[in-house]
């Protein structure tokens, strides 16, 4: 039976959360430069030269709890939302330079579980295809409570 | 228990021989290293079993340590839990690389046999056909494959770890192999021919097994994502200095062979 848009779906985590131990004091950001959603940066900005770049969809910080100790520390990153923006093609271009460019080091690519997120690692791979220079790209896919499904190169 | 983790595999062995069985029920095949000094709570950890197996493993050894002491197993279904025993295997970028070049030269390996079958060490043809082997060990199998083994992806880690040591060591044995199998080539000597090409097939197949069972999967739980890239580019610029077309000419003197020894069968 056709249930309507899995990532559209409204899901109620409400009961499942629990009252875990209570953390006391900050923690810093590790988010070292701005701007950072993809239309905005310019892949040729010096914080992505030879850098381990993190491109993340929209909603993987919100879903993940640990998402800046456990996966933007000491990375460069840029943010999309390949269901809903537009002009994809820019963000192929972006990505090919960062790569040809900005001769970054690795691209981890992390979206959520629903099936409409893995446009962003398309078009990820589409864009290392284009490129003369090849580069290890790593995929790390979240569930919707914030557990990682997968985390591997691709 | 804890004593004998910190124990080398060879003096576990030693004093309970029955362990060796069930690490090869496990497919480590730790007996028969000729160094074995690696301690059995490294060779837990460098296996990655699953985890129910991994306790099901050391449950049993524990029974032979001590067979006195209650030991519970665990149960059947708790065993094939999520994963298998025999899971396929994902290796990142660069250590897939090396894999690659593994099945070039495990297709040489499996021909050596058909080489050596009717060989005339006098021939100038049998003899030509040894020599290109011996190009395609020491160019590709050594000077290409190895050789980023030794001088980029080993530095990534510690190279005291008796796991790498003992790489290195086949390695060396492999070169005096060959170094052996061309002195026997000038001699015209069938004997030693035949005797460095089997050492050196059964010397690799097994090296071979170790890295991508082993040691490449170990390896990659150890590496950050930085480092994969950096070994990645590494590897590359490594690549550079072959070139495709030497590598090419490398992967068509295998299919060559393949034609010649495999299509009569």
């Amino acid at each position: 039976m056709f249930e309507g848009c899995p990532g559209a779906s409204m899901q109620d985590f409400r009961e499942g959360i629990k009252e875990t131990r209570q953390e006391n004091g900050k923690r810093q950001s590790q988010l070292k430069q701005w701007p950072i959603q993809l239309h905005l940066i310019s892949p040729l900005a010096p914080y992505y030269d030879e850098a381990d770049v993190l491109l993340s969809a929209d909603c993987v910080a919100y879903a993940l709890g640990d998402f800046h100790k456990d996966y933007l520390k000491g990375k460069s990153i840029a943010i999309g939302c390949p269901k809903l923006d537009d002009d994809k093609e820019v963000y192929v271009d972006k990505i090919k330079s960062w790569i040809e460019d900005a001769k970054i080091n690795t691209l981890t690519v992390m979206i959520m579980q629903v099936p409409c997120c893995g446009g962003l690692l398309h078009l990820a791979e589409q864009a290392v295809k284009a490129s003369k220079r090849k580069i290890p790209i790593k995929a790390i896919v979240v569930d919707i409570q914030g557990g990682i499904l997968s985390e591997e190169w691709v | 228990m804890e004593k004998y983790l910190e124990k080398s595999i060879k003096e576990v062995i030693k004093e309970f021989p029955k362990v060796s069985q069930i690490l090869d029920e496990y497919n480590i095949g730790c007996a028969p290293c000729s160094i074995g000094s690696c301690m059995l709570k490294d060779i837990i950890a460098i296996h990655s079993l699953p985890i129910m197996r991994e306790i099901e493993m050391m449950r049993k050894i524990e029974k032979v340590i001590y067979p006195k002491r209650e030991v519970k197993m665990p149960l059947v279904n708790e065993l094939t839990q999520g994963t298998s025993l025999f899971q396929e295997k994902k290796y990142s970028p660069p250590l897939k690389k090396l894999v690659a070049e593994h099945t070039l030269i495990k297709r040489y390996l499996e021909l050596i046999s058909k080489i050596i079958e009717d060989i005339n060490a006098a021939s100038r043809i049998d003899k030509d056909l040894i020599l290109k082997g011996i190009d395609f060990i020491k160019s590709y199998a050594d000077k290409f494959h190895h050789a980023k083994e030794e001088r980029i992806l080993f530095k990534y880690f510690d190279e005291n770890l008796d796991i790498i040591k003992t790489m290195l060591k086949d390695h060396e044995t492999a070169r005096g192999y060959v170094k052996d199998l061309f002195e026997g080539l000038e001699k015209e000597d069938k004997i030693i021919i035949i005797e460095n090409l089997n050492n050196y097939n059964l010397l690799l197949k097994e090296h071979i097994k170790k890295e991508d069972e082993i040691l490449y999967l170990w390896m990659d739980r150890n590496l950050s994502a930085h480092q994969v890239g950096r070994l990645f580019a590494e590897f590359s610029d490594a690549d550079k200095n072959i070139g495709e077309v030497e590598t090419k000419k490398y992967e068509e003197f295998i299919f060559s062979l393949e034609e010649r020894f495999l299509k009569k069968d």
